[in-house]
C-alpha cells in the first residue's frame, strides 16, 4: 500500500481540532434522557449541580409565548403540549424523514412536512409555526448546561467535550457538534462515551487490565472493551446500537399497558395518550426495578381513570425482546478484541437503564461474572468527558491518553452496487488508508463518488455519507486512468476523502458531509437567528445566576431557622417565612430582577437574625468549642 | 531533517532534540522503520506493544490540541504512520504480507474481481489446483454437515481448517526464519492460510461473517 499517500492530503483536520485557549474547558454528556456537565476541579472531575441536581431532563418545550423551556420544568409540561415537548432528541440527531426510528408508532411528535431533497426531521411545535431541527433541540439543551457551567466556574468557557455513543456514525456525530456550534461552545473532541466512562473509572479505581463498559442508556446501547495499562486506555472494540435502550422499553411497556386497557397499540394516534401512557410507562419501569410490583393509573380521556398492577415479570417479559437485541453486538465485540469472557477483568456498566434486575441478570449470563456497581452509572460519563476536556485543555496530567476506534467501516461504492470497504471498523483513530481504482468505460471522463459506512455487503444496506465527483480526466481507454483514493479519520472519528487522478494530477477532496446532516448553510443561518436572540440570551443567563443565588440563601436561612429558631423575636419568624415564600414565587418566574428585589427583601427580613446567629457563634467561639460537638466526640 | 520550528537538525526523532517540537514523519520509513525495530518476521509482540503505547503517549493528536497548526498537523500525520505501522505488524498474516509486498510481492486480498468498474491493479497469485479443490471439498463437506443440522461435523471441520491455518503460518513463520528465504513459497502458503480463513470465516457459529471482519 503506498502509504506515503496518506500525508498528501490537503490540511488534514486542521478545522476539526480547534486551538483553545488554557482555562475553563467543562465535559458534557448530552444525554437521551438527562444531560450533566462537569468539570475538574483540583484535579478531580465533579459533575456541576442547579439548584437540586446535576441531571437535567433532556427535555425541551416550545411554549406558546416563544420562550423555550429546558429540563424538569419541561418535562412537567409534556402532558399539556405533548407535540410542543421534545424529549430523547438524541434518538433523531443525524437521522433523516424517511429512517424508520423517525416516523415509528407512538410518538407525541408532529413532524413538519419536508421539501424535496430535506435530509433533517424537523418537529412541528407551536401548533406548526415553527419547525426545529434536532440539532436546534439538542442546543437548547447545551445552552443551559453551559450556562450552568458558566455560573459555577464565574466566566465565559474556553471549551467543550461533547459524549456520543460509540455507536453513532458520522452523521450522528456531525450533528452532535454542529449542536454544540449552535450553542456557542468550542467543541474540542466528541467522545465515545463508554470509553468517558473507562477513563473516569480507570483513573478514580487506578484500575489495570481488560474491561468491557456495557452502557445501555436512554437511546442507546454501547459495548467498548478497553486495555487500561499504565495510563494508556485503549478501545480493543466496539459495537452497539444506535436505537436500543430505555425508551424501547418504556414503548413496550406502554403498548402493553395499552392493550390491557382495551385501546389500540398506536393510541389512536392521541398524542396527550400517548405521552401519558409513555410517562406511566417510565414510571412503572423505574419503580420496578426496586418493587416486585406496582400500581398504574392512567387517564384514557380526562376524567376515565384505568387502573392496573403491574409486575416485575411482566415487565420483564415485555422488555426480553428488546433486551435480547444486546446479545449479538457484545458477543461481535468479544470476537474483534480476540478475547473470552474470562479472560476480562471486570464489566463496568454505564447508564440508567442498567440499573434494571434483567439488565443486569443479562450481563452477569453473557460475561459469566457479576458486574462492577461501584460507580455512579449516571454520572460517571460526563464525568469523564470531563477529565478528557482537561487532558485537551492541557491543564493535566501527561501520562493518560485515549486510543479509540472507528465504530463502523467506511468505504465506497463500486460498480454493482456493492461496498468496498477502505477502513474496518475497530480501527484505531487517527487512521488513513489509500486505493487506486481505474475507470471501467472507455473515455471516462470523471469518477462518482459515494462514501458509505457500514458492516453490509450491499450499498443499499449501508449508510450513505457523501457523495463527490472528480471531473475532467482526459479521454482515455477504460482502465487507464488511476485514481488514488484516499481516506483520513481523524481523533474525533470523523472523516475526510480526497482523491487524485494519477495520470493528470487532478484532485478533489472533502471533508464528508453526511447525506443526513445539516448543511453549512443551515447551521450558518441558525448561528446568525441565535445571535438575533442574544438579548433573550443574556437575559436567561441572568436569571440563572439570580436563580441559583436565591437557592443558596433559601438554604442557608433555613438551616438558620431550624438551628436557631430560639434566637427569633416576637413575629420575625413570621416575616422571614413570608420574605422566602416571596422569594420561591419570584425564583418560579422569569424575571431577574424580581429574583433579586425578593432576595434584597429576605436580606433585610433576616438581617437582625442573622445578627444575633453571628453574636451567639462568636460567644460559643470564646467559650471554646460548641456543645454539639463535644457530644458527639462523647457519641462516638 | 530540519526541525521546521527551531530549524536546528532534528535528526529522526519523534521530538526535536533542540526545541521538543513534534516532527513530521519520514514518508519513506517502512512500519518496522518506524519502531526502530530491523526488518525481520520473528517480532516480540510485547516489545512491539510498548514501544507502540509509548510512541502514542508522545504523539497522540489529543496532546497537540491547543498547539501550532504545524505541530497539530505533524502529531496527526505521525500517528497515522504510528497506527498502520502498528496494525501491520502485529498481526502475523498483515506482518508476512507485508514482508512480501517490500520484496515486490503482493498477496493482499485482490478488492477487484467482483466490481466492474474499480478494477484493483494488485497481482494476484496464481492457484494452486490441489489447494483449490481442498477448499472446495470443505465447502461442500461444510454445506452439507449444516443442511443436516449436524453440529458436531461443523466444528470437526472448522477445527480441522483451523490446524491447517495454523500450520501454514507456522511454515511461513519458518520460511522467514530461513537464512535465505524462498519468497514464492512463502506467498503460496499465505494464499492457502487466505482460503482456509474464509471458510474459518464461513464457519463461524454466528453467521456474522459477511459482515466484514476486519483482517
Amino acid at each position: 500500500m503506498p502509504a506515503e499517500a496518506l500525508f498528501d492530503i490537503s490540511e488534514p483536520g486542521e478545522s476539526q481540532t480547534k486551538q483553545v485557549s488554557k482555562g475553563r474547558a467543562v465535559g458534557i454528556d448530552l444525554g437521551t434522557t438527562n444531560s450533566l456537565v462537569a468539570v475538574v476541579q483540583a484535579g478531580q472531575p465533579i459533575c456541576l449541580r442547579d439548584q437540586h441536581c446535576s441531571l437535567l431532563p433532556s427535555v425541551v418545550h416550545y411554549a406558546a409565548d416563544g420562550s423555550v423551556v429546558v429540563g424538569q420544568a419541561a418535562r412537567d409540561l409534556a402532558a399539556q403540549a405533548p407535540q410542543d415537548t421534545i424529549a430523547s432528541v438524541k434518538r433523531f440527531m443525524g437521522r433523516g424523514p424517511g429512517d424508520a426510528e423517525a416516523t415509528r408508532r407512538l410518538t407525541p411528535y408532529e413532524f413538519a412536512p419536508g421539501g424535496d431533497g430535506d435530509a433533517v426531521v424537523r418537529f412541528s411545535v407551536r401548533g406548526g409555526q415553527r419547525a426545529v431541527t434536532p440539532v436546534e433541540v439538542s442546543a437548547e439543551i447545551l445552552r443551559v448546561l453551559k450556562a450552568r457551567a458558566e455560573a459555577a466556574l464565574g466566566g465565559a468557557l474556553d471549551g467543550a467535550v461533547i459524549t456520543v455513543p460509540a455507536y453513532f456514525d458520522d452523521g450522528q456525530r456531525q450533528a452532535t457538534r454542529d449542536a454544540g456550534r449552535l450553542a456557542g461552545l468550542e467543541v474540542m473532541r466528541l467522545l465515545n462515551e463508554p470509553t468517558a466512562a473507562a477513563l473516569a473509572y480507570g483513573l478514580d479505581k487506578q484500575a489495570e487490565g481488560t474491561f468491557a463498559v456495557f452502557d445501555l442508556g436512554g437511546g442507546t446501547f454501547d459495548i467498548s472493551i478497553l486495555k487500561l495499562e499504565g495510563g494508556v486506555f485503549e478501545v480493543k472494540s466496539t459495537g452497539g446500537d444506535s436505537a436500543l435502550g430505555g425508551d424501547d422499553f418504556d414503548r413496550a411497556l406502554a403498548a402493553h399497558l395499552l392493550r390491557q386497557m382495551g385501546l389500540p397499540e398506536d393510541a389512536a394516534g392521541d398524542r396527550y395518550l400517548t405521552r401519558r401512557v409513555l410517562d406511566a410507562a417510565r414510571d412503572a419501569k423505574e419503580e420496578l426495578t426496586k418493587l416486585s410490583a406496582t400500581e398504574v393509573a392512567i387517564a384514557r380521556r380526562p376524567g376515565d381513570i384505568w387502573r392496573g398492577v403491574l409486575t416485575r415479570e411482566e415487565l420483564e417479559a415485555v422488555v426480553k425482546p428488546v433486551l435480547d437485541r444486546c446479545e449479538p453486538p457484545v458477543r461481535r465485540a468479544l470476537r474483534d478484541a480476540g478475547l473470552e469472557p474470562k479472560q476480562l477483568s471486570g464489566v463496568i456498566l454505564v447508564g440508567g437503564a442498567t440499573r434494571m434486575p434483567i439488565v443486569r441478570r443479562l450481563v452477569a449470563s453473557i460475561f459469566g461474572r457479576e458486574p462492577l456497581a461501584d460507580i455512579d452509572p449516571d454520572e460517571v460519563v460526563a464525568l469523564g468527558a470531563a477529565v478528557q476536556a482537561d487532558l485537551l485543555a492541557g491543564n493535566a496530567r501527561k501520562d493518560v491518553v485515549l486510543m479509540d476506534v472507528v465504530p463502523l467501516s467506511l468505504g465506497l461504492e463500486m460498480m454493482g452496487g456493492v461496498t468496498e470497504k477502505l477502513i474496518h471498523r475497530n480501527t484505531t483513530v487517527p487512521c488513513g488508508a489509500v486505493q487506486t481504482f481505474t475507470t471501467y468505460a472507455d473515455n471516462q471522463t470523471g469518477f462518482d463518488l459515494h462514501v458509505l459506512q457500514g458492516e453490509r455487503e450491499l450499498v443499499a444496506d449501508c449508510r450513505s455519507l457523501a457523495r463527490f465527483k472528480l471531473t475532467g480526466i482526459p479521454p482515455m481507454p477504460a482502465g487507464m486512468a488511476r485514481l488514488q483514493v484516499t481516506f483520513l479519520v481523524d481523533a474525533d472519528g470523523l472523516l475526510s476523502v480526497s482523491a487524485r487522478e494519477e495520470t493528470t494530477g487532478k484532485e478533489s477532496s472533502i471533508r464528508v458531509k453526511p447525506s443526513y446532516g445539516l448543511t453549512d448553510d443551515e447551521v450558518e443561518r441558525m448561528i446568525r437567528d441565535s445571535f438575533a436572540h442574544a438579548a433573550q440570551d443574556v437575559s436567561e443567563r441572568l436569571l440563572l445566576v439570580e436563580r441559583v443565588e436565591a437557592d443558596r440563601i433559601l438554604q442557608a436561612t433555613r438551616a438558620a431557622l431550624a438551628a436557631s429558631a430560639d434566637l427569633l423575636v416576637e413575629g420575625e419568624g413570621a416575616a422571614i417565612t413570608t420574605a422566602m415564600g416571596a422569594l420561591e414565587a419570584s425564583q418560579a418566574g422569569r424575571d431577574h430582577l424580581a429574583i433579586r428585589a425578593a432576595i434584597q427583601s429576605l436580606d433585610a427580613a433576616s438581617k437582625d437574625f442573622a445578627t444575633r446567629r453571628m453574636n451567639q457563634a462568636l460567644q460559643q467561639g470564646l467559650r471554646g468549642r460548641d456543645i454539639g460537638a463535644v457530644e458527639s466526640k462523647v457519641g462516638k | 531533517m530540519i526541525c521546521w520550528s527551531c530549524e536546528k537538525d532534528a535528526g529522526v526523532s519523534m521530538l526535536c532534540p533542540g526545541c521538543g517540537a513534534v516532527q513530521p514523519p519520514d514518508r519513506s520509513a517502512d512500519s518496522f522503520h518506524v519502531f526502530g525495530l530491523p526488518r525481520k518476521f520473528d517480532l516480540d509482540l510485547a516489545d512491539l506493544e510498548r514501544r507502540y503505547k509509548e510512541m502514542t503517549k508522545i504523539l497522540h493528536p489529543d496532546r497537540f490540541a491547543r498547539a501550532d497548526p504545524r505541530a497539530r498537523r505533524a502529531s496527526l500525520e505521525r500517528s497515522v504512520q504510528l497506527n498502520l505501522a502498528w496494525r501491520t505488524l502485529s498481526q502475523p498474516v498483515a506482518r508476512a504480507e507485508y514482508m512480501l509486498s517490500l520484496a515486490g510481492v503482493e498477496v493482499g486480498e485482490p478488492a477487484g474481481g467482483r466490481q466492474a468498474g474499480g478494477a484493483d491493479n494488485r497481482a494476484t497469485q496464481p492457484m494452486d489446483t490441489a489447494l483449490l479443490v481442498e477448499v472446495m471439498e470443505l465447502r461442500e463437506a461444510l454445506a452439507e454437515a449444516r443442511a443436516r443440522g449436524d453440529s458436531a461435523k461443523v466444528a470437526t471441520l472448522f477445527a480441522r481448517v483451523q490446524t491447517n491455518h495454523d500450520r501454514e503460518m507456522a511454515e511461513v513463520a519458518a520460511a522467514f526464519a530461513a537464512g535465505q528465504p524462498d519468497i514464492a513459497a512463502i506467498a503460496a502458503r499465505l494464499v492457502a492460510a487466505r482460503y482456509y480463513r474464509r471458510f474459518l470465516e464461513e464457519a463461524e457459529p454466528r453467521g456474522e461473517s459477511e459482515e466484514g471482519l476486519a483482517k
